[in-house]
C-alpha cells in the first residue's frame, strides 16, 4: 500500500468493526433477506413504474415513449393497459403532462385487473421482437430509418447501441367491459358513448435507437402513429381516463378541457414513488420524473417529431446537465 | 483486518465458479443457491465497507441487507430487459454499497445528525479514557471521509480493507493503471482534511 502512508492506514483502521460490531451470522442475515424478498414483493404496477423510471426497458422503450406506457401496463394490469391503449392512443405525442396517482387508486386498479375486467380485445399485429445490436450510430440510423441519431457527447462512445424494429397493435373496444372498469373504480360508466362499442384503435410504433452507457440509457424514436375512428370525443374519453386515475368528477371535467388529447402524453406518477416537474430540455419543454429517494430519474421530451428519453441512476439535474452536450 | 469473520466457506458451492453473468441469470430465475453463493461470498466485505462509512452496526446491517435486495431486483430487471452486457457482481455490490452509504450519510446531514456515531457509555469501566479517545479519533476520520469526494473515500476504504488494485478499478470504473495515482491523491486529500478536522474539533 505504497500510495497510502502508515498514518492514513492507522487512522482508517480505527473504523474497522470490533467484535462488538460484528454483524449477525451470515446465515441469519441471509434468512432475513430471503424473508424480505418473500414478503416484500412490490406491487407489480409499482415495480413496472420503477422499471419505467430507472431500468433499461429497452425492448419497448426504444420503440417510442408511448410504447413505454404499453410496457408499463402490459406487464402490470392488462385491464388498464387496454384502457390506456384506448385513450392514450388517441394522440400523436407532442407534449407531456403528468398526474399523480395514489397508492389507493393503484390498489383499486389492480383489483380491477385481478377481477378480469377488460375493455376490449388487444391484438399484436406486428411484434417488434428482439433488439438488434449495431456497432455505430450511423448503422443505427440506417437500420432505424432515421436521418441521424443524436447522442450525449459528454458520455463518450456508448457501451452498446441497439435498434428496435417497428411494431403495431389494435384494440377493439368492448363497451360493456370498458364501462365495467369505470364503474369498478367509482367513475361514471356512461361517460363512454354507445358509439364506442366495437371501435378500433390502431397503434403503430416506429423503429428506435437505444444507446447505453454504464448506468444511463438514451432512447429516441419517432412519435407513434395512431388511427382511431372519426367522431370520437377525445375530451370525454380523457375525462374518463382522469377519473380512472383517481381524479374526482369535477377535477376530471375541468382538467380534461385543458389538455389537448390529440397531442399530449399523460404520465401517471405514483405519488409514493416519484415526483415530477416541467423542465426545459434540449430547448423545448419536457418532463423530469424523479424517484423520491433521488436515486434515479427520467427526462422525456419531444423535438422535431422525435421522442427522447434519458434515464438512469442519477438525479434529474445531472441528467439535464448531460443534455447540454447533445449532438 | 480486524473484521469479525462470519463467513461460512462450507456453504459456498461450485456455483461460485459460475460467471457473474450466469449467476445473475440464475438469480433472476429464482435460483436460491446462486443468490446464496453471492451472499456468502460478499456479505462480510459489504458489511465491512458500510460499517466503516456509517460507524454503527444497526445502520450497516440494514444497508447491507438493502444492497443484496437491490442485487436481487437488479438481476430480475436485467433478465426482464434481456441485458447481455458483461457484469461484475462484486463491483456492482461495492459500488451500490458506497452509494447507499453516502445517501444515508446525506440523510443524516439533512436530519442535522451529521457525523453522529454511537459512543458507548463507558463510564466506570477501566480504560475509559483510551476508548473515548479512540472513538473521537474514529469520528474525526469519518468526518474527514464524508468531506472527501465519494470515489476517494471508496478507494481509501477498499484499499485499507485489502481490495486489490484490480478490484478497486472495477468498482470505481477506472483503469487499473490509474488506481495508484488516484489513491495517492486520495491519501493526500485525506491527510489535509483530517488535519483540518483535528484543528477544528481537536
Amino acid at each position: 500500500m505504497d500510495e497510502m502512508d502508515k498514518q492514513t492506514q492507522e487512522l482508517l483502521a480505527l473504523l474497522e468493526p470490533t467484535a462488538e460490531d460484528a454483524p449477525p451470522p451470515v446465515s441469519l442475515a441471509l434468512a432475513q433477506v430471503k424473508q424480505q424478498l418473500a414478503t416484500g414483493q412490490e406491487d407489480i404496477w409499482v415495480a413496472g413504474f420503477r422499471r419505467f423510471l430507472a431500468v433499461p426497458g429497452r425492448r419497448y422503450a426504444t420503440a417510442g415513449v408511448l410504447a413505454l406506457f404499453f410496457l408499463l401496463f402490459a406487464f402490470s394490469f392488462p385491464t388498464v393497459r387496454a384502457a390506456a391503449n384506448e385513450f392514450l392512443s388517441l394522440f400523436r405525442v407532442q407534449n407531456f403532462a403528468a398526474i399523480t396517482i395514489s397508492p389507493a387508486q393503484i390498489a383499486l386498479l389492480n383489483k380491477v385487473a385481478v377481477d378480469g375486467l377488460t375493455p376490449g380485445k388487444v391484438e399484436i399485429l406486428a411484434d417488434p421482437g428482439q433488439l438488434t445490436p449495431v456497432n455505430s450510430l450511423r448503422a443505427a440510423a440506417a437500420r432505424a430509418g432515421m436521418a441521424s441519431v443524436r447522442t450525449i457527447d459528454a458520455l463518450g462512445e456508448p457501451a452498446a447501441i441497439y435498434v428496435s424494429a417497428p411494431g403495431s397493435g389494435r384494440l377493439t373496444v368492448d363497451l360493456a367491459g370498458a364501462r365495467g372498469i369505470l364503474a369498478a373504480v367509482g367513475a361514471d360508466p356512461l361517460l363512454l358513448p354507445d358509439s364506442l362499442d366495437g371501435a378500433q384503435v390502431n397503434v403503430a410504433v416506429f423503429a428506435g435507437v437505444d444507446q447505453q452507457w454504464e448506468d444511463i440509457h438514451f432512447l429516441q424514436s419517432p412519435s407513434p402513429l395512431v388511427e382511431y375512428p372519426d367522431g370520437l370525443d377525445t375530451i370525454v374519453l380523457g375525462r374518463a381516463l382522469l377519473q380512472l386515475l383517481g381524479l374526482n368528477a369535477a377535477e376530471a371535467a375541468r382538467l380534461s378541457q385543458e389538455i389537448d388529447w390529440t397531442s399530449t402524453l399523460l404520465l401517471p406518477i405514483p405519488q409514493d414513488i416519484a415526483s415530477y416537474r416541467e423542465v426545459t430540455v434540449d430547448g423545448v419543454s419536457g418532463m423530469a420524473v424523479s424517484e423520491l429517494d433521488g436515486r434515479a430519474a427520467t427526462l422525456i421530451w419531444q423535438k422535431d417529431g422525435i421522442i427522447y428519453t434519458l434515464f438512469g441512476n442519477h438525479s434529474a439535474e445531472e441528467l439535464l446537465t448531460l443534455t447540454n452536450s447533445l449532438k | 483486518m480486524g473484521d469479525a469473520n462470519n463467513s461460512e466457506p462450507e456453504k459456498e458451492t461450485a456455483v461460485t465458479a459460475l460467471s457473474d453473468n450466469l449467476l445473475l441469470e440464475r438469480i433472476s430465475q429464482g435460483d436460491a443457491a446462486s443468490f446464496e453463493a453471492v451472499f456468502y461470498a460478499h456479505y462480510d466485505r459489504v458489511y465491512g465497507l458500510l460499517f466503516r462509512l456509517m460507524g454503527n452496526r444497526d445502520e450497516a446491517e440494514d444497508l447491507t441487507q438493502e444492497v443484496f435486495l437491490q442485487l436481487h431486483h437488479h438481476a430480475y430487471r436485467r433478465r426482464l430487459f434481456n441485458l447481455q452486457r458483461e457484469h461484475n457482481i462484486g463491483a456492482w455490490l461495492y459500488r451500490t454499497a458506497t452509494n447507499m452509504g453516502y445517501n444515508a450519510i446525506r440523510g443524516r446531514q439533512r436530519r442535522w445528525q451529521r457525523n453522529l456515531v454511537l459512543v458507548p457509555d463507558a463510564a466506570g469501566s477501566p480504560g475509559v479514557d483510551k476508548e473515548v479517545e479512540r472513538q473521537e479519533q474514529a469520528t474525526a476520520v469519518r468526518r474527514t471521509l464524508a468531506r472527501l469526494p465519494e470515489r476517494q473515500t471508496q478507494l481509501l476504504l477498499m484499499r485499507q480493507m485489502g481490495f486489490s488494485y484490480q478490484e478497486c478499478a472495477q468498482v470505481c470504473g477506472v483503469a487499473p493503471g490509474s488506481v495508484g495515482t488516484l489513491l495517492a491523491r486520495a491519501n493526500k486529500a485525506f491527510k489535509q482534511v483530517y488535519e483540518e478536522e483535528m484543528g477544528v474539533g481537536g
